[in-house]
């Protein structure tokens, strides 16, 4: 057994170690009311078997990415599923620092769902390891991307406590219009998250079916006014086929023999049409899955997990977002602005060159920056500080996520069409 | 909140007979509540420990309102706010300076249809270096230069004069708080929990029955230092435009020759590049069978000379010195004394160096003798034996014009031509002209042997033609480096080197503090911290405990404050 193989295995053991964990979080905080127990010494036990397992499960996942990094011969955070398999770990390392700082085992309750999505998204990209560029060959890609990737964890992790303290401290019993729409908003959040799951829950469906279509679709240049035949795969049924394209083969699906729509000419580009594809199914599925979810607990998700945390102090949970936010900002500085501009200044020539993913790490960066200065000069605390850091979260995923699949530039990753 | 509202008369002065300037928040002296908002306050707002600023002056004039337009977090949030959609909207379509050779006012156009037009006509093609972009960079340094000082200095004065009593009002409206009563006679009390306090690392003052224990107060200068880091790093970011202090070219090395490099005294040459690719069995099995390549290395062996005389003197050789080696690569650039060299492309296409033709008597076959022609740099004359070629016009794009007569099409190699008046025995007493076409395809295509005929009058009495290959000679291939000089490139990096000290200063270090008094038996303690209170509240309750006072780190917050 080689040693890629072997990290790939660890990578699994991991990830079922986290969703055991999560588990376990619930039946901690579920089970308080199980019959003839002490709620405090439940909930304090099986956080402690719950935090346990989810520490065991970052060794795991520490495993994996040494493992790779001796097997494949750089530091594995060059595509897309190694970076994203990264960021789930650092999410789980900056977990681990704001546990030991405020003791706070619930924290994980929502850390590892956040990571356990993560960890699913990077698997949904090919794993193979891929040779390195010219470009990427420097000890700076270990540096650069893994120090930025530890500062947005620390984000995630901000966003995670900020999310709990609204979880907490909405209150949904008030009709006023403040609270109504508090309401909405954090249900919305919580919906974006299903949607989220309901991606990769769809993708795995589709390719454990072994689902394939393809498409022929005329590419024409504007400039030569040539036109060219390029072969679009789907591994979801297409609801939408590519712009200007002809069905090559198409596996039915539930009736479905050819597809609903075709995509709209602004979406010309090669893979546009597939990835307004994977965007319907996603909310298709998200849909569902959310119905089904309020089918089951016949309130709003949020009003739901509520209770879970009447134990917290929501003063605490303002600091330990604010704290997480407060220790990840330095760290990002280093080393996804000015890492990155010692790498840029060495590779390219230049330190700053206005690629999109620079300006989304500047705007993280300044986005970041207006919510200490709105927090520590202007007293935005609390509720409004939570919003901030779930705003916050939303652009660093965007940078680190959103940049790639939509803009692209110099840093896009093989496998993100 | 309590930002730029004043009270129209302004008394000042405080009970204990400080006198404050006005603006004042909590009394510099004791901590007492001045204004309506803080009395009003349950927890009170003890940011820049209430001290008045320099912007809240009594009646501002010009200067004044400038300064306190920037001296606003208010305005300094929106300008960040500002600039960061700004920033966002430059990424929605790639930015003219991503293309090397385009014409904006079309490219958009044809690329992106009449959205990208509307997208070029606002100017967001070229976001990063438009007008209001670059302003709102000038007026964020601004804001970071006068937000700065505004505050600094008031707050270092109010740190460094702190008093050890403080006003009862003060003290139970900290966030953590601590009441209760205590045998001891009060200095006694606090003698004996100054060593306890000690030993977590405060400085401790003490005055009578009251006490003040601080640490970690440089970290509430972080902020500053970072501040001024990024001014650095902002002037450097501006100051890099100015003349001379910056050099970006992308520039042709074809191997074998050394290049002038402009506005410099060197001259770098390209002494062999090589490109490797991964093999089959390196590629991942997605990209196998599907012909895709995947460069491994890109390497340029460069030497870099420096010209010691003759540099500018047409028609002579310069007299170039070695001065450094070194094989560039992607990551790897050349830097002598500040000249950097950079990898950025590369052509396998052989490239026509010199080439040595023979002068050939075309009736008899007779070889009058070699000439050595520089397709770049042609001299004036060339001998063959008894002949003389004097040049008279070099092509380095042959091409005809409408008219029929020969012009120049660029000035890349593509089709060198030459013309030559060639004299000696047996030809005309003044001469016959001849064109001369180095590459082949070129002889033919022009039908160099037509053309001669017809300008010798009829016939071709000599030729120049190269006999064997050893007689040409090839750049293999060219390399394009990008020649780069950034003289500001030391100050971006202090700065941002500055920028991080601060931020390592005020987010990984606390400053706290804690005051307590004792009055009749009754021992009233109040902390504060800027982050962290729940290490302070920890380290609070510790002390505490050690002097048998039995206190919960949660009961030390002080709940009337509590919006949740």
């Amino acid at each position: 057994m080689n040693l890629i193989d072997f990290s790939g295995d660890a990578f699994v053991v991991s990830f079922l170690l986290y969703c055991a964990s999560f588990i376990m979080y619930a039946i901690a905080v579920m089970g308080r009311r199980f019959r003839k127990r002490e709620p405090e010494a439940h909930l304090a036990k099986w956080g402690k078997i719950a935090f346990v397992t989810a520490s065991i499960g970052l060794i795991g996942h520490l495993l994996y990415f040494f493992t790779r990094w001796a097997g494949s011969g750089h530091v594995p955070v060059s595509n897309m599923y190694e970076f994203m398999s990264f960021l789930s770990m650092a999410i789980m390392i900056a977990f681990l620092v704001l546990y030991f700082i405020y003791k706070k085992s619930l924290l994980g309750l929502f850390a590892l769902p956040l990571v356990i999505l993560i960890m699913a998204y990077a698997a949904v990209f090919p794993q193979e390891v891929q040779p390195l560029i010219p470009s990427l060959q420097s000890y700076w890609l270990g540096i650069h991307v893994t120090l930025a990737a530890l500062g947005d964890a620390f984000f995630a992790v901000g966003f995670i406590a900020g999310l709990m303290h609204l979880l907490r401290t909405v209150n949904f019993t008030a009709t006023d219009k403040g609270a109504r729409r508090e309401q909405r908003w954090l249900e919305l959040c919580m919906f974006a998250i299903v949607v989220l799951l309901g991606f990769i829950l769809s993708v795995y469906s589709f390719r454990t079916a072994g689902y394939e279509a393809v498409f022929n679709q005329t590419q024409i240049d504007p400039k030569t006014e040539t036109s060219k035949i390029v072969k679009v795969e789907y591994n979801m049924p297409p609801i939408v086929a590519p712009y200007q394209s002809e069905t090559e083969s198409m596996q039915s699906f539930l009736g479905m023999k050819s597809p609903l729509f075709e995509a709209p000419s602004w979406m010309h580009g090669v893979n546009a049409g597939r990835k307004l594809n994977t965007v319907i199914w996603s909310l298709v599925s998200g849909i569902i899955l959310y119905g089904l979810l309020r089918l089951f607990i016949r309130r709003p998700i949020a009003k739901f997990i509520q209770p879970a945390l009447n134990k917290l102090n929501p003063d605490d949970l303002d600091e330990i977002s604010y704290r997480a936010i407060a220790i990840g900002f330095p760290v990002f500085t280093l080393g996804g602005l000015i890492f990155a501009m010692i790498w840029a200044e060495i590779a390219w020539g230049r330190f700053w060159g206005w690629d999109p993913k620079e300006v989304w790490a500047l705007i993280t960066w300044l986005f970041y920056s207006v919510y200490l200065h709105l927090r520590l000069s202007r007293g935005w605390q609390g509720k409004y500080s939570s919003w901030l850091s779930v705003i916050g979260f939303i652009v660093v995923m965007f940078t680190l996520v959103g940049v790639n699949l939509i803009i692209a530039g110099l840093h896009s990753y093989a496998g993100t069409d | 909140m309590s930002e730029g509202s004043k009270p129209l008369i302004q008394n000042t002065k405080c009970e204990c007979g400080h006198q404050n300037p006005p603006g004042t928040v909590l009394c510099e002296a004791c901590g007492k509540p001045l204004t309506k908002e803080a009395e009003a306050q349950q927890i009170l707002e003890m940011r820049y420990d209430g001290v008045a600023r320099r912007s809240q002056k009594a009646n501002p004039g010009f200067i004044d309102k400038v300064w306190n337009f920037f001296s606003s977090v208010k305005v300094a949030i929106y300008l960040i706010l500002l600039t960061l959609i700004g920033s966002s909207l430059g990424t929605i379509l790639p930015q003219e300076s991503t293309f090397l050779n385009i014409d904006p006012s079309v490219y958009y156009k044809e690329e992106y249809g009449q959205l990208g037009h509307i997208y070029y006509l606002l100017g967001l093609s070229h976001t990063y270096t438009s007008w209001w972009f670059v302003l709102l960079l000038v007026m964020i340094g601004a804001s970071l230069v006068i937000c700065s000082l505004d505050r600094v200095l008031p707050l270092y004065k109010a740190l460094s004069r702190q008093r050890i009593p403080k006003h009862m009002s003060f003290l139970t409206r900290q966030r953590v708080v601590y009441q209760g009563t205590v045998e001891q006679d009060g200095a006694e009390w606090v003698e004996r929990v100054k060593p306890l306090i000690k030993k977590k690392g405060y400085r401790v003052r003490t005055d009578g029955g009251t006490l003040l224990a601080e640490k970690q107060r440089f970290s509430r200068w972080g902020p500053y230092v970072l501040h001024i880091g990024l001014i650095i790093f902002l002037l450097a970011v501006l100051g890099r435009n100015l003349p001379g202090l910056h050099m970006d070219e992308h520039m042709a090395f074809p191997e074998g020759e050394p290049v002038h490099i402009k506005n410099t005294s060197y001259y770098l040459m390209n002494d062999g590049f090589k490109v490797e690719f991964y093999t089959e069995e390196d590629m991942p099995n997605e990209f196998k069978g599907k012909g895709k390549v995947l460069p491994k290395k890109f390497e340029t062996e460069a030497i870099l000379y420096v010209c010691e005389s003759n540099c500018n003197t047409p028609g002579q050789e310069p007299q170039l010195k070695e001065v450094t080696r070194h094989n560039i690569e992607v990551n790897h650039p050349l830097n002598y004394k500040g000249l950097k060299a950079y990898q950025f492309d590369y052509d396998l296409t052989p490239i026509l160096r010199t080439v040595s033709p023979m002068l050939i008597d075309s009736k008899t076959g007779e070889q009058y003798g070699k000439i050595d022609l520089s397709i770049k740099d042609p001299v004036r004359e060339y001998k063959a034996g008894d002949y003389t070629l004097t040049l008279t016009q070099t092509f380095t794009d042959f091409g005809l014009g409408d008219d029929g007569k020969p012009v120049n099409l660029s000035p890349n190699p593509n089709a060198p031509a030459f013309l030559f008046l060639i004299k000696g025995p047996n030809l005309p007493a003044d001469g016959i002209q001849y064109f001369y076409f180095p590459k082949q395809v070129d002889k033919e295509r022009f039908q160099q042997d037509a053309i001669n005929a017809q300008l010798a009058g009829g016939e071709n009495l000599v030729t120049l033609d190269v006999l064997s290959m050893d007689d040409v000679d090839f750049a293999e291939s060219t390399t394009y480096l990008n020649i780069r000089v950034d003289k500001a490139m030391p100050f971006i990096w202090v700065g941002a080197f500055i920028g991080m000290i601060g931020l390592v200063m005020g987010f990984y270090f606390h400053h706290r503090r804690i005051w307590l008094r004792v009055d009749d038996g009754t021992l009233t303690l109040g902390a504060h911290t800027n982050k962290n209170w729940f290490g302070l509240r920890r380290e609070v309750a510790a002390i505490l405990n050690q002097m048998n006072i039995e206190v919960d780190e949660k009961s030390l917050e002080n709940n009337r404050g509590s919006q949740a």
